[in-house]
């Protein structure tokens, strides 16, 4: 059977330039390749049709979809008309001085901003917890197993369901949970905090607990990777610890933080049951507004919706790219 | 997603089911994927049986109601029981998945002119003289008054070029009525302090940081439309079809009460309503009626309010699928009669809903069941919920009052306004103020 050798996956992208040179006889070049012609073909179809079928499809859908029109009727209708972008940017009066809403961007644009700020509220608040946490792990516990161990603890909340872990928030932050009753025992405060649930306080910290994990796993991955010779080195040649955490430890460690980062990005951005769960619906997502127009059947506009935010997680995503070239430091 | 529910989509809870129930209902909205649900008795192949499939909420697909329907009329049936939002999305883009909709009027607006289901012959329909004045004319009693909004009356009648038209009656209709209710606020007496009577009371600053409202836009808007005009801020010509200045008048006042930390909550699941109320977040909050009974069950003092406005209905009924024709158009027939005949009327009454052949439902129901669930008056013995648990103690009586008492007045119902893009725009903003 003609078989590439172990070391030459055939599969992975970017991996190609390591195969062994092929061998220098004519027939057994075009034997190999056709070989890993046919191999490569049967490995890839089924990611490239599952790719194709719940990807590609329901993405040219959703774009498709956004330029059509629901009529009077309320029936959907194939159309190509960029009312649903208009719509999108619009507001009555916008350009109207004795308008109230003279010169005020769009609810739609309102909403992806709250998102926005929302989502890098929270990866800052994760970067600055799970930095630390990584850090302890990966630098300063040496055994193995106790960081293992410790890292499998950072992991336990995800062994049980995103409700459960969302819904326990409410009996320890409500007006009659366990952080008011403390409070209260303690004298404190007189009358139960209302702002510790159903706000974007209560938001903000499920959301961190609920993600930040992603953050850790990361950053402690690529400061585990850190080959400890190099530290060494540093303190031989006298770099100060703040030198060598600056010059070498958080520039390797960057790559960590950037994936992180797209983790956070990604998830927060298209977050929605959390608001309601938590945030007691106060606050409005993309997600939520996406979910009230099909609610009703209104796919295009939901559609013109999405697009709009995957465009900015596009953006985001590229601009954390930019910053951080993972490809090369990893 | 999470999902919605604009009706409960949850049944009434059996005592001493609390946070599992909670769960449950959540991970229903939650979840777009439904549960198919599967037969526990074997099905015998009988000649000219078909099998067909069925589609709806929680309130009228359930696993106890298919299952004696295949018994009895010998087909089988396949019945999927979804989240709000799911099942709105399935009706209208997958006719070829189903062959029955368990349908609301208030979706109607948006299902018939996609022509999604198919015209239902009443000739067919063999107790259709049964079913009550309420879904046929909008009038349960002569005395009645007519609610704003989609009343089934104005979106039953099909006209000769099957548009629906207001003059009914006509030979075929859109969907045949069934199970309906009427929603209003649920409060916690002790909380409050006194009675709560009017929907102006949702925006009352007595209570001020201890009120919830429904966060599904085209309802949530209605609860808080009506408040405003109890309050006598507004008049509307028609609170069940708003225009742009009647939305903008509410929601800029919703806004204003929001930015003065008027409202603990906006809820959007059976389960967050319950919790709200039994936590003890909310004194008061708009509230779905099967809702009363589970925070009772957590030992939770709570009162369904009548309000003197009238209450807020919706009206449920069984439509076709327009794919469906010959041998499993007549099955499909034959099950819409058996919804009719009364047993399945008789079960959902057992959880507070009513049917719209009330008066077969009576003959299986016993006289105390038929007393206190429509008549309103106490029970006269421990009376089961549809599984047989004990939910109503000897002597307790349904808030407010027998069935005519409730529907006679019903100021609005459940709809889907002209507007209604406009109308969830500007509830975003409501929410992000």
């Amino acid at each position: 059977m003609d078989r590439p050798s172990p070391n030459f996956h055939p599969g992975l992208i970017g991996s190609a330039p390591q195969a062994p040179a092929p061998p220098k006889t004519g027939v057994g070049i075009i034997k190999r390749r056709r070989g890993t012609g046919v191999y490569v073909t049967w490995l890839v179809a089924p990611s490239t049709i599952w790719l194709i079928l719940f990807l590609i499809v329901p993405l040219l859908s959703i774009i498709v979809f956004s330029f059509w029109q629901i009529n009077d009727q309320n029936v959907m209708v194939p159309n190509f008309t960029l009312v649903n972008y208009a719509e999108y940017f619009h507001t009555e009066g916008f350009f109207d001085p004795s308008s109230d809403k003279f010169l005020t961007l769009s609810s739609n644009i309102l909403t992806l901003w709250t998102t926005l700020r929302l989502t890098m509220e929270v990866m800052v608040i994760c970067l600055l917890l799970a930095y630390p946490i990584a850090y302890f792990l990966a630098m300063q516990v040496k055994a193995f197993k106790w960081q293992l161990a410790l890292f499998l603890m950072c992991m336990v909340p995800f062994w049980t369901s995103y409700l459960i872990r969302t819904v326990a928030w409410v009996p320890m932050l409500g007006r009659r949970g366990l952080v008011n009753k403390f409070l209260l025992w303690i004298g404190i405060v007189e009358k139960p905090l209302g702002f510790l649930l159903y706000s974007e306080f209560s938001l903000t910290l499920a959301l961190v607990q609920l993600y930040v994990v992603l953050c850790i796993g990361p950053i402690f991955f690529s400061l585990a990777k850190i080959d400890n010779s190099i530290l060494e080195a540093a303190r031989d040649m006298g770099a100060k610890p703040y030198q060598i955490f600056r010059e070498i430890i958080l520039p390797l460690s960057l790559p960590g933080v950037a994936i992180g980062m797209i983790f956070i990005w990604v998830m927060i951005m298209g977050e929605f049951a959390t608001a309601g769960l938590v945030g007691g619906g106060k606050m409005a997502l993309v997600g939520n507004s996406i979910i009230d127009l099909m609610g009703t059947g209104q796919y295009p506009p939901a559609s013109s919706i999405a697009l709009m935010l995957m465009l900015t997680m596009m953006i985001g995503v590229f601009i954390i790219l930019k910053l951080v070239d993972i490809r090369k430091q990893l | 997603m999470k999902q919605k529910s604009v009706k409960s989509t949850a049944t009434t809870p059996k005592n001493g089911v609390s946070r599992r129930k909670i769960l449950q209902t959540a991970a229903q909205a939650a979840t777009v994927g439904a549960i198919a649900s599967g037969f526990p008795y074997r099905f015998n192949i009988v000649h000219g049986a078909e099998s067909f499939r069925t589609i709806g909420l929680g309130v009228s697909v359930i696993n106890e109601i298919q299952s004696k329907a295949s018994k009895d009329i010998g087909h089988r049936i396949r019945g999927q029981a979804l989240g709000y939002g799911a099942m709105f999305g399935k009706m209208l883009t997958q006719n070829t998945q189903y062959e029955v909709a368990e349908g609301y009027y208030n979706d109607m607006d948006v299902m018939w002119p996609n022509k999604v289901w198919q015209p239902i012959d009443t000739r067919r329909i063999k107790h259709w003289d049964q079913i009550s004045n309420l879904a046929k004319t909008g009038k349960l009693t002569p005395g009645s008054q007519y609610g704003q909004g989609d009343a089934p009356f104005r979106q039953l009648w099909l006209d000769s070029n099957a548009k629906v038209t207001l003059n009914g009656p006509t030979r075929y209709v859109t969907m045949v009525p069934g199970w309906h209710n009427a929603d209003s606020i649920g409060y916690n007496p002790d909380e409050t302090g006194r009675v709560i009577d009017s929907w102006g009371d949702l925006m009352s600053d007595e209570f001020k940081g201890r009120v919830a409202l429904l966060n599904i836009p085209q309802i949530g808007m209605m609860d808080a439309t009506m408040a405003v005009e109890a309050l006598g801020l507004y008049k509307f010509k028609d609170k069940g079809n708003m225009t742009r200045k009647e939305i903008d008048f509410v929601i800029d006042y919703l806004i204003k009460k929001k930015k003065a930390g008027h409202f603990r909550a906006l809820w959007e699941t059976f389960g967050q309503s319950v919790q709200l109320m039994t936590s003890g977040e909310v004194a008061l909050e708009s509230m779905w009626s099967p809702a009363v009974t589970a925070i009772r069950a957590e030992g939770v003092k709570c009162i369904f309010a009548s309000p003197k406005e009238g209450m807020r209905g919706w009206h449920g009924g069984l439509a076709i699928s327009a794919k469906v024709s010959g041998r499993k158009l007549d099955a499909v027939y034959e099950y819409i009669n058996w919804w009719l005949d009364g047993w399945a009327g008789a079960f959902v009454a057992r959880q507070g809903y009513y049917m719209s052949t009330y008066k077969r439902s009576k003959n299986y129901m016993s006289a105390a069941e038929w007393d206190f669930w429509y008549e309103g008056k106490p029970a006269a013995t421990d009376l089961p919920d549809p599984f047989g648990t004990i939910i109503i103690k000897k002597g307790k009586i349904r808030d407010g009052g027998s069935y005519e008492q409730r529907f006679k007045k019903i100021a609005l119902w459940n709809s889907v306004m002209d507007e209604n893009s406009y109308l969830v725009k500007r509830w975003g903003e409501f929410k992000n103020a």
